[in-house]
């Protein structure tokens, strides 16, 4: 293989949205002035485009979108501001560069480069979930499948809610099951799921951090000393090893040393029930974007955080929805300069805004996951003739031929084990799936049919909790957390355990409830809250 | 002249197979986009599931009986369809639907109403609710070629007879 990995077969295709790992073919189609109705293209195996993809077309011709480059008040043209963004990085004392990870591959390595000329040391922004989920699976000898490869499984086990993260995956979950009637499928996750609904078993890990590793540790080597309810993964094993084609399917909801952990599990498991590992997540392009990172110099957003830079360019990625307010705080010093499609929390500090496309509006290369590279070509033009990032950048001094090179499995650093909820007043809170919202949100939270369906994040919460704190169901509550409070709509179910709740992770206001800090550790970890009803 | 059309005029329904739906909501979104961005698929919670659910096409429509401008109407495919420009968007027909599939659309004060996404049907291709389901849950099919499959049609009976009326 060459060292830029072109070698590897990229299946050339349409547009493909990169909302998730499962990479569906989409189209765009015109239907009067500034209004576009998307669709799904009709693919041999594929079928059907969930509410986030459909969500693409929306962000084109969004209303809000940034189409002029401003410098405070004075309006720039583009070929300036790219002078004055390679500029500033040059000139600052410790400049830095922060990456939208889900972009195609020679953009990564574009941005490789140009923080190399300029002197700037760069990161990506990747939910944390994904990245250690990555770094946990890349470098081991697993046999990894794409979801459609799932059809051909008589056996599953499941981690996590993937129904929510990743609907489309269950169609070939069905195909599996419509050929093989009796398919067992076991599941790691909560029972108040869409994903539950299917199984033929659930485990419910507890909300403690690291929970759903231990699960998986628990199934391969049939010690369950210490785990809740652990009795019920007895005989998992046996069941996945007596079957032909088993299958694991894991996606991560939690924080990167999670996450990291659980992979490391999945890896372990597999091999000894021979059975092959799809892994689903997030960001559609992590898988590539974190190889071809690695290979081009980038470095941990953990590593950056601790030597702030004077310096900061940021391009695409909202740090204040991602990472929280602590992130925010770390570069409050430093003199910001964004490039990106919509406005965010960032943009009010920002000394410089540079409008750029989405990924999904220029062509280029994504790895969905190992040997799974694709070519994708732009959905729709950018509006007003708005650059991508690489165009930007190449306008600053970048080379024009930089190729991201996703050859060779990555892993990523150590970090800092996850910890438990801190002990305290009220109930313990852990971030959930969710089917309408994307991430963090910063894309999806942006959109019409997300908020008409639903603008508050979900409280899911136990019959006696939702009691002791004067709410009920379809209610509207205020959750108080260390790090500041959310208002969200209670959904009481049964299958909860008391004293045990979860909240829909992609709106920013969650996020500042669970007081996160990117240490590593901390983004997924369950906190203490107290809930009461909203007046 | 023409032979006026009727609910059976309606030869394949959407319909939805409890054992598929996992609530992921991207017929809603279909929906939504297809329509000027206004969704006739709405969620119903029964307890142990949230499900989509869409115009049954009744034989006896009271939407259409109590809309005061003439706006629904049944189309010359017997489909129960809203004329865009007679709605005044007064709710009415949201609240005579014993089934609860309409919702009023303040913003745009019209009412989203399912009509089987004409401009897709007559191309031969599928509702874009049925297009875009992952599970193959929500299907465009005939009462017979459902039955065929050895599936139960709930609903059917209910739909062609409209036993409920409101006061």
């Amino acid at each position: 293989m060459s060292s830029d990995g072109s070698t590897q077969t990229a299946e050339a295709t349409g547009a493909r949205c990169l909302l998730c790992s499962i990479g569906c073919p989409v189209r765009a189609t015109g239907a009067g002035p500034d209004h576009y109705i998307p669709d799904y293209v009709p693919r041999a195996g594929y079928v059907g485009l969930c509410g986030r993809g459909s969500v693409l077309v929306e962000l084109v011709d969004h209303p809000e979108r940034l189409l002029e480059v401003r410098r405070g008040e004075e309006a720039l043209a583009t070929a300036e501001a790219a002078a004055r963004i390679a500029d500033a990085l040059r000139g600052g004392s410790s400049s830095a560069i922060i990456l939208d990870g889900n972009t195609d591959i020679d953009t990564v390595a574009t941005v490789g480069r140009f923080a190399a000329d300029v002197g700037a040391r760069w990161t990506l922004y990747l939910p944390p979930g994904d990245a250690g989920l990555v770094h946990g699976l890349d470098t081991s000898e697993s046999y990894f499948i794409g979801p459609e490869k799932l059809a051909e499984a008589d056996a599953m086990l499941v981690i996590g809610n993937v129904f929510a993260t990743h609907p489309v995956v269950s169609h070939w979950v069905f195909e599996a099951r419509s050929a093989r009637r009796q398919m067992p499928l076991l599941l790691v996750g909560d029972p108040a799921t869409a994903t539950a609904k299917f199984a033929t078993a659930v485990y419910q890990p507890t909300l403690a951090a690291g929970a759903a590793a231990r699960a998986v540790a628990a199934i391969r080597t049939g010690e369950t000393t210490g785990l809740a309810d652990g009795a019920i993964l007895a005989g998992w094993k046996d069941v996945l090893a007596s079957a032909k084609k088993p299958a694991i399917v894991v996606g991560a909801e939690m924080g990167y040393a999670d996450a990291r952990a659980l992979g490391a599990e999945v890896a372990a498991l597999a091999p000894e029930v021979r059975a092959t590992v799809c892994p689903l997540t997030a960001y559609g392009a992590a898988w590539g974007a974190l190889r071809a990172g690695a290979a081009a110099g980038g470095m941990c957003p953990m590593e950056l955080f601790s030597n702030p830079p004077d310096v900061l360019c940021v391009i695409g990625a909202d740090l204040e929805s991602a990472w929280g307010a602590s992130a925010m705080a770390a570069v409050s010093g430093a003199d910001l300069l964004y490039v990106g499609p919509m406005p965010n929390r960032l943009i009010a500090r920002a000394s410089l805004v540079a409008p750029a496309a989405f990924a999904f509006e220029t062509a280029g290369r994504a790895l969905l996951g190992p040997d799974r590279l694709i070519r994708f070509e732009p959905l729709m033009a950018p509006p007003a003739g708005v650059p991508t990032v690489r165009e930007i950048l190449r306008m600053a001094g970048a080379p024009a031929d930089a190729k991201g090179d996703v050859s060779a499995p990555c892993s990523g650093p150590e970090m800092p084990a996850a910890g438990e909820a801190e002990p305290g007043e009220g109930i313990c809170l852990a971030p959930a799936a969710d089917p309408i919202h994307f991430d963090d949100g910063s894309l999806t939270g942006r959109a019409s049919w997300p908020q008409s369906v639903r603008a508050r994040p979900v409280l899911l919460m136990a019959q006696s909790d939702a009691e002791a704190a004067g709410v009920g169901d379809a209610q509207t509550a205020i959750i108080e957390g260390p790090g500041g409070s959310a208002t969200a709509d209670v959904v009481v179910s049964e299958a909860h355990r008391a004293g045990q709740a979860r909240v829909s992770a992609a709106f920013a206001e969650v996020r500042d409830v669970f007081g996160w800090t990117w240490d590593g550790a901390k983004p997924g970890t369950p906190v203490c809250v107290t809930v009461r009803k909203a007046q | 002249m023409a032979e006026q059309a009727t609910a059976e005029s309606v030869e394949r329904r959407v319909v939805l197979d409890l054992d598929r739906c996992i609530e992921c909501k991207s017929c809603m979104a279909a929906c939504y986009y297809g329509h000027g961005r206004m969704a006739g698929v709405e969620f119903v919670d029964i307890g142990p599931a949230v499900l989509p659910i869409v115009c049954r096409q009744c034989g006896d429509p009271a939407c259409v009986e109590v809309c005061p401008a003439g706006a629904m109407l049944r189309d010359e495919r017997g489909v129960v369809a809203r004329g865009i420009f007679s709605c005044r968007g007064c709710g009415s027909c949201a609240r005579a639907c014993p089934f609860g599939v309409l919702s009023l659309e303040m913003v745009g004060h019209q009412i989203a109403k399912c009509d089987l996404c004409e401009d897709r049907v007559e191309r031969g291709l599928d509702p874009r609710c049925v297009a875009v389901c992952p599970t193959g849950a929500l299907r465009f099919a005939t009462v017979e070629e459902i039955e065929a499959d050895g599936l139960t049609v709930l609903g059917g009976r209910v739909a062609g007879d409209h036993p409920i009326r409101r006061r």
